[in-house]
């Protein structure tokens, strides 16, 4: 891997805990996520992956500690603003708005660049109309980057697309923001092997082309230790161990918390 | 507005669902050639939009043709033309509502609320009078009509922001019951606040009379409402506009977004309060400039006109004719209206003054004193019911609110809550876990 | 419900005894909002019409047993327990029904087509409410003894007690079936999580009913409460009565049952000062109301005694 090991950091979370009602779903949780890495997160169900992400991405405050990213504190930034600044995601149980066009999908993606005060949107003014032919354009490259079938199918509802397809679409969406930080919760759920060995491929072709980093949620572990730079095992809301997949798969307490439950999907 | 007519013939098309007098209109239709066309094709598609915009553009001189044959008694064309401008006022509202229930998918239950703010901004505008703390007329100068009409959008689109701006960050449920009671509070603060000559009443200046190089036109006119007719279909035509700019832009494009999927709009970078505030607050303009209309339509205004009755009733043209579909909504409204204002009283009328009815042996002789009118809202209640547990796209769909309004596709916070388990119910995600220890309950 | 005393603190006094009694009533019908959104997180426009519903057959069925003035003794408390049967056994069943045929089958639907049904339905029941027995307001019989404990120059009416006492008695009661019941068990299972409780075997169609059963009754009670202490029927009585006991039911935390129980009274006290100190108090106490729910959204949504739960993603 290209490990940039020693990398400047892009997103840290300091102590981050997150409680509902008596039950603490993440418990004083350090991460450092440098730029340019992917960095992957495990652990078995329920242990508090996804609430990490709500939590990074705004969808969650939390109840303590602090979130930085890219030197200025996140915590507390509602979900539209957090992208904003530069961080996308893909939700574990896709989210697509299935009663819009793949094209709409991927526009959508792009609000942000795209004027949606009345006045511009009313007269159409210019940078309005310029706006949208740009993302247009760029929606399509984006739909490209795997390959000609989203391209092909852009007028056709999204609600259509199988199961695979739709993860792509996810994503789409997700990169019409410009993110620098890609957040992918359980990109090869319930897929099978050809489409998971496509999807590795393409987790890592999105880290070059588009400059990103990527924070990734995985049970597989073919995807995890294949392409991962680092890992963080997360047991009941707690961060067991941290480091290098070669460290990871030896480990004994990771070991004993996926032995001690089964873990979906792997 | 091509929604209906295709509809129609893709029935005529499947033999197997036309049946009996459908299918031999429907052949008779295909069959007959007029012009190397079937008189199918110029029934359907765009053409059946075209033919009831020239009506709506010709309405005022075939109303006054139609005096050549028919009785002026009952077919008083300026009567009738009130009516007609009335009925606009309503398809304005419709249009405005619209936007908040069809595009963002968020219920305004007050809506007359900005329908009285608008009557009342034209009438304080335009008259320069209003009252002082001790219930003195004070005044104040007078603004022209074509001024009152910005104004009073602005006015009612601020109260709309300002209403939506605490609740909007809550679900959509709470928005329907903070309106309700605004639509509520606001007839009683006008009636009870000395400012408003609430309990009095409001007489409101007619529109204006406006040189234009063709001569003096006059909006104002009692005796020949045309112009001011002509006036109320431009800005319906505006207004119909404007919603399609809107639904065709990034900004109905993320109203789709959050009726589909809030929380992943928001994910994508939709600010949820702006575009429901936008929504909220452009549906209360447009129900402002309404009022503009009615205002000066009706001459008279006083608090006890703006019921609850009109909210609901905007709200059931906009069920009735299809959520989230402009001709529908249209549809809807004209439908509704001419339902309230003939067909209702035509039968009233009918059952009052028949003469074989009249005679108390008759076994239907209590029919005479039924007076339709006050089941009118009953009937419309089950309309409403009716359509939305029934045809929940109305009478013009559109396509996408189609799907969306049977729970297709939705996210499951979108869908009524229980609607989630019965979907797991069905198989559609992964068996639990584990389910013992807690089967106490 | 006058306010008869002379003294500044008389008149305060006796106002916040009207306001507790009017209280009692907003609360048992907030409870019917509160349960009902805690199980659906559906609002019940038409709780409001249930709740007007007990109060016009009560006053039919009264009015055809030829009551018409006080009663006393055993037969006083024979018909009031006969009236609070009937409110309770009409607005349950009308709840009941009108979850059967006008929600249930919009489960699946997207969460503003209930809510138009809702409303729908609140408009159906008011017009052949306004049908049936008119537009204009009927005196109801108010079979309740007049008097009351005097103190100084406040009163304490008799049904003041009654009906405040007896809320407090169907509260506790109300408690318990939530707390101790397997009915109960249920309802607070579905609603914290009805994805699981249904996994757990909670029959949900059923629980769902039997909330609608229990908002139902309490509002059928309440009915019967407000027209002995408010005699006069009218057939959009549930209309604004509706909106207060919501407004209740969101400063108390909606889903809360205690909380509504202490929004109920709290609102009670807050509309009869209103009423009495403010001038055209009797319509701007409603402003009021409604400034209260806007401002409760605005700063605090999740109500005194409610706490925020984030939808799970
Ligand atoms: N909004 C919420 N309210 C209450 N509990 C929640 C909420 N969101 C998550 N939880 C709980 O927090 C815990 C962690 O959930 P989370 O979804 O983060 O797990 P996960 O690691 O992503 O699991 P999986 O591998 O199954 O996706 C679980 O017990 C879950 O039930
Ligand atoms: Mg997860």
């Amino acid at each position: 891997m290209a490990g940039t090991s020693k990398g400047e950091v892009l997103l840290q979370l300091k102590n981050v805990t997150k409680s509902f009602g008596g039950l603490t779903a993440v418990d004083s949780i350090n991460l450092e996520i440098r730029k340019g890495e992917i960095f992957s997160i495990i652990g078995p169900n329920g242990a508090g992956k996804t609430t990490v992400f709500n939590l990074i991405t705004g969808i969650y405050q939390p109840t303590s500690g602090e979130i930085i990213f890219n030197g200025s504190s996140i915590k507390n930034l509602s979900p539209d603003r957090v992208l904003r600044r530069g961080i996308a995601r893909t939700f574990q149980n896709i989210r697509l708005f299935n009663n819009m066009t793949i094209m709409e999908n991927a526009m959508v993606g792009q609000h942000p660049f795209i004027p949606s005060d009345l006045f511009s949107v009313t007269f159409r003014l210019p940078n309005y109309r310029a706006a949208e032919k740009k993302a247009h354009n760029r929606a399509l490259e984006l739909l490209a980057f795997f390959g000609s079938e989203l391209v092909m199918r852009k007028e056709e509802y999204a609600v259509n697309l199988a199961y695979a397809v739709r993860r792509r679409l996810e994503i789409v969406r997700a990169l019409g923001s410009r993110p620098k930080l890609l957040l992918l919760d359980e990109p090869t759920a319930g897929m099978n092997d050809a489409e998971t060995a496509d999807a590795i491929k393409y987790i890592q072709r999105l880290r070059q082309e588009f400059d990103l980093t990527i924070l990734l949620i995985e049970h597989k572990l073919q995807v995890t230790m294949g392409i991962s730079d680092r890992i963080a095992v997360l047991d009941y809301g707690k961060k067991i161990a941290e480091g290098i997949p070669a460290d990871i798969q030896h480990n004994d307490l990771v070991i004993e918390a996926y032995l001690g439950r089964k873990v979906e999907g792997a | 507005m091509s929604a209906s007519p295709s509809h129609f013939q893709q029935k005529m098309q499947n033999p197997l669902k036309s049946l009996g007098i459908r299918k031999k209109i429907g052949d008779f239709l295909n069959n007959t050639k007029f012009l190397n066309r079937s008189l199918s094709w110029y029934v359907t598609g765009w053409r059946v939009g075209v033919f009831w915009g020239l009506i709506a553009l010709f309405l005022p001189q075939l109303l006054n043709f139609s005096t050549n044959f028919l009785d002026q008694t009952y077919f008083a064309p300026n009567i009738l033309l009130l009516d007609a401008i009335l009925c606009g006022i309503y398809v304005m509202l419709a249009l405005g509502l619209n936007i908040v229930v069809g595009y963002a998918g968020l219920l305004d239950l007050g809506y007359v609320a900005f329908f009285v703010i608008g009557s009342y901004t034209v009438a304080f505008a335009t008259s320069g009078i209003i009252r002082n703390i001790h219930s003195q007329v004070v005044n104040i100068p007078a603004l022209t009509f074509w001024e009152a009409i910005p104004l009073a959008a602005l006015i009612a689109g601020f109260m709309g922001v300002l209403l939506g701006a605490p609740t909007l960050r809550l679900r959509g449920d709470y928005l329907a019951i903070v309106t309700l009671g605004f639509g509520e509070i606001v007839p009683i603060v006008i009636k009870d606040v000395p400012f408003f000559y609430g309990a009095l009443g409001f007489q409101v200046p007619p529109a204006p009379v406006v040189n234009t190089p063709f001569g003096q036109v006059d909006f104002g006119n009692p005796l020949d409402f045309s112009a001011f007719y002509y006036l109320t279909l431009a800005v319906i035509i505006l207004i119909v506009m404007f919603n399609i700019l809107l639904r065709n832009s990034s900004i109905g494009r993320a109203w789709i977004a959050i009726r589909e999927d809030e929380l992943a709009a928001s994910a994508s970078g939709v600010n949820l309060v702006r575009i429901k505030l936008m929504a909220f607050g452009l549906g209360a303009a447009i129900g402002g400039i309404g009022g503009v209309f009615n205002g000066v339509m009706t001459s008279s205004i006083s608090y006890d006109q703006f019921s609850f009755q009109v909210s609901i009733s905007v709200l059931i043209m906009i069920v009735l004719g299809g959520i989230g579909s402009i001709p529908g909504v249209i549809v809807g409204a004209i439908l509704l209206r001419f339902i309230d204002v003939y067909v209702i009283s035509t039968i009233s009328n009918m059952l009052q003054t028949n003469t074989a009815l009249a005679n108390p042996s008759n076994p239907f002789h209590f029919l005479v004193s039924f007076n339709l009118n006050t089941t009118k809202f009953l009937i419309f209640g089950l309309v409403l019911l009716l359509m939305i547990i029934l045809r929940p796209q109305g009478i013009i769909p559109n396509k996408r609110r189609q799907l969306e309004l049977k729970g297709v596709g939705l996210a499951p916070e979108e869908l009524s809550v229980i609607g989630e388990i019965e979907r797991e119910e069905e198989g559609s995600s992964a068996p639990p876990e584990s389910v013992e220890g807690l089967g106490d309950i | 419900m006058f306010v008869l005393a002379s003294t500044t603190s008389g008149i305060f006094i006796q106002t916040m005894v009207n306001g507790i009694t009017l209280g009692a009533v907003y609360a048992l019908v907030a409870l019917g909002y509160t349960i009902v959104y805690g199980i659906v997180e559906l609002i019940n426009f038409a709780h409001g019409d249930v709740f007007m519903w007990s109060t016009a057959i009560t006053l039919v069925v009264l009015n055809s047993m030829h009551v018409s003035t006080a009663v006393y003794g055993f037969a006083l408390i024979g018909l009031l327990l006969l009236m609070i049967v009937i409110g309770a056994v009409v607005s349950g069943t009308l709840n009941v029904a009108i979850e059967r045929l006008a929600y249930r089958p919009l489960r699946k639907a997207p969460r503003l087509a209930p809510l138009i049904a809702a409303i729908g339905v609140s408009f159906i029941l008011e017009n052949i409410a306004e049908l049936w027995l008119g537009a204009s307001g009927i005196s109801y019989p108010d079979f309740f003894p007049n008097g009351g404990i005097v103190l100084g120059d406040v009163t304490i009416q008799y049904i003041d007690l009654v009906v405040v006492v007896l809320t407090v008695v169907l509260m506790y009661g109300l408690n318990v079936l939530v707390k101790s019941t397997k009915m109960g068990k249920a309802m607070r299972a579905t609603a914290q999580d009805p994805e699981a409780a249904a996994l757990m075997g909670v029959d949900i169609n059923q629980t769902i009913s039997f909330a609608f059963l229990v908002g139902g009754v309490l509002a059928g009670v309440a009915g019967v409460f407000y027209s002995l202490v408010i005699p006069v029927y009218a057939y959009n009585v549930g209309f604004e009565l509706g909106l207060i006991a919501f407004t209740a039911a969101v400063l108390g935390g909606i889903g809360n049952i205690t909380g509504a129980m202490a929004g109920g009274f709290l609102i009670g006290i807050i509309k009869a000062l209103a009423t009495n100190y403010l001038p055209n108090g009797s319509d701007l106490s409603d402003a009021v109301v409604f400034a209260i729910l806007v401002l409760v959204l605005a700063l605090r949504p999740s109500g005194l005694l409610g706490q925020q739960v984030p939808d799970k993603v």
